[in-house]
């Protein structure tokens, strides 16, 4: 077999442009996507039926269809109803609702692994179930949420090369277009998985670093960071000495 | 209706869990200062009990007394029964202190920061109150040099000296400790028996569940035995456990 380097040398501005649009949709949708899970998450795990039944209902329909389904959707769904999205906020908002059904998974199921005494012994001190969770549940649950989110996310940035189908100019795309200009579909694709293999592995290797963070911080207790930092061993509740 | 010199009232308290009852008709006036053991086969409701007078299982019926004060639902004069909020129930429930069977100690946060949080959050105590209350308790039960050490540092018994320290810190009307030996080393035993005595000493009321025989004769003022959620025999040590008048609980105790 014969490689072609001049193909990829010839485009390498398309493959940057790519990457940078990729980059963008996922980083969008990670955060907007998580924002979106805490409240479906919330939901899933309220004590009324009608709540639980909505959130059960939302993760079904968003877990149940393939996602250049409803990337179409989407699309030409607001299309229809007389919005006219640009197809890149299309690409961000089926993203996003795609990453919320996971990540809420992602903190429901951690939550609920906590020992369910947890939640007991922050009720029996006379603290509400808001302050319970906030101060007993989310800093245990935090360090375990890490690897299950960052799996999350590694499916996230993937999924988003079905964005191209809208032709929102995404790493993939520029792929197809090079691939149109050159017939080397071997050379642009290597290229392309290379480049998605690199930024995947970017957040694995950063997912490791917060969880390490988390848990040397935790036992530790003696951080010198910031608010979450603060947060997560609630220094503050500790005497000025 | 108040009774002041009552640290617990419980009123036909029923908890029904799938159609069986698990507790069933429960009355109890528990006075200040008494040390109350509960006894009774396993699955008899004996923490279900416990659990119930801190409102932390929802009941079918019944009423709740803290130090006079109604905890849950409240009669008005009228006879209307009030649900109280939640808040109102959160704030109740800090005068009980719980020590948890497997104590349940925080274990993303160190000795001091267990026994503070509680009184930062819940009771809004100044930071200096708070520093001085903390290091009083921690010297009291012993445990102050395991004050920036985290839950998952600590031996058995000491986890249980942190859980009563945390309890202890909220000033609580009454204590409840269930199966306070179950999770530690025999030769513990006598240790926690020591701790609890004191606490007799000082006033507390304490309402304990165990299976020590031993435990129940030498700490309890009174000893209650349930039986299927129902409290089948209720008087001194020597009358429940040394002669038994109920046939069930006659039983029990040939066991041993």
């Amino acid at each position: 077999m014969r490689l072609d380097p001049g193909v990829i040398t010839d485009s390498w501005p398309l493959f940057v442009e790519g990457t940078l649009v990729t980059i963008q949709l996922s980083v969008l949708s990670f955060l907007l996507g998580l924002a979106l899970a805490v409240p479906v998450a919330a939901l899933s795990m309220s004590r009324h039926g009608v709540f639980r039944g909505s959130a059960m209902v939302y993760l079904a329909i968003l877990r149940g269809i393939p996602f250049i389904a409803l990337v179409f959707i989407v699309h030409y769904g607001t299309a229809a109803s007389g919005a006219r999205t640009p197809a890149f906020w299309s690409g961000v908002i089926a993203l996003t609702l795609f990453a919320s059904a996971y990540y809420s998974e992602v903190i429901r199921s951690t939550i609920s692994a906590l020992p369910p005494g947890q939640w007991d012994s922050g009720r029996v001190v006379g603290m509400s179930r808001l302050q319970t969770l906030r101060y007993i549940i989310v800093p245990q649950s935090l360090g375990s949420m890490i690897p299950p989110g960052v799996n999350v996310t590694i499916m996230m940035i993937k999924e988003s090369s079905v964005i191209s189908a809208i032709t929102v100019g995404e790493l993939t795309y520029q792929g197809l277009v090079v691939q149109g200009n050159t017939f080397a579909p071997f050379e642009v694709f290597i290229t392309i998985a290379l480049i998605y293999w690199g930024i995947t592995l970017g957040v694995s290797r950063l997912g490791d670093r917060v969880e390490r963070r988390i848990g040397r911080l935790q036992k530790s207790g003696r951080p010198t960071g910031g608010i979450a930092a603060r947060y997560l061993t609630l220094t503050a509740s500790k005497p000025v000495q | 209706m108040t009774q002041p010199d009552l640290s617990l009232r419980a009123t036909a308290l029923r908890r029904e869990v799938g159609g069986l009852r698990i507790l069933d008709d429960i009355y109890l006036d528990v006075p200040k200062g008494q040390a109350v053991c509960i006894l009774g086969p396993s699955g008899s409701g004996k923490s279900s009990l416990l659990r119930a007078l801190a409102l932390l299982d929802p009941l079918a019926d019944g009423f709740v007394t803290i130090d006079g004060q109604a905890f849950g639902r409240e009669l008005s004069r009228d006879g209307i029964v009030r649900r109280q909020s939640q808040r109102e129930v959160d704030r109740i429930r800090a005068r009980i202190g719980f020590v948890f069977q497997d104590f349940s100690l925080w274990p993303h946060l160190d000795v001091r920061a267990n026994i503070s949080l509680a009184q930062r959050v819940v009771l809004q105590r100044p930071a200096d109150e708070i520093a001085n209350a903390t290091d009083r308790i921690m010297d009291r039960l012993s445990i102050a040099a395991l004050a920036d050490k985290h839950p998952g540092q600590l031996s058995g018994g000491q986890k249980q000296r942190v859980a009563v320290a945390r309890a202890l810190v909220l000033n609580p009307a009454l204590m409840l400790f269930d199966e306070p030996t179950s999770a530690l080393d025999p030769e513990l035993v006598g240790d926690v028996l020591a701790l609890l005595v004191d606490l007799k000493r000082e006033g507390m009321t304490t309402l304990t569940v165990t299976h020590e025989m031993s435990f129940a004769r030498r700490l309890a003022d009174r000893v209650i035995f349930l039986e299927r959620g129902q409290i089948v025999a209720d008087g001194c040590p020597q009358d429940v456990i040394d002669t038994p008048s109920d046939p069930r609980v006659k039983r029990f105790f040939s066991l041993f």
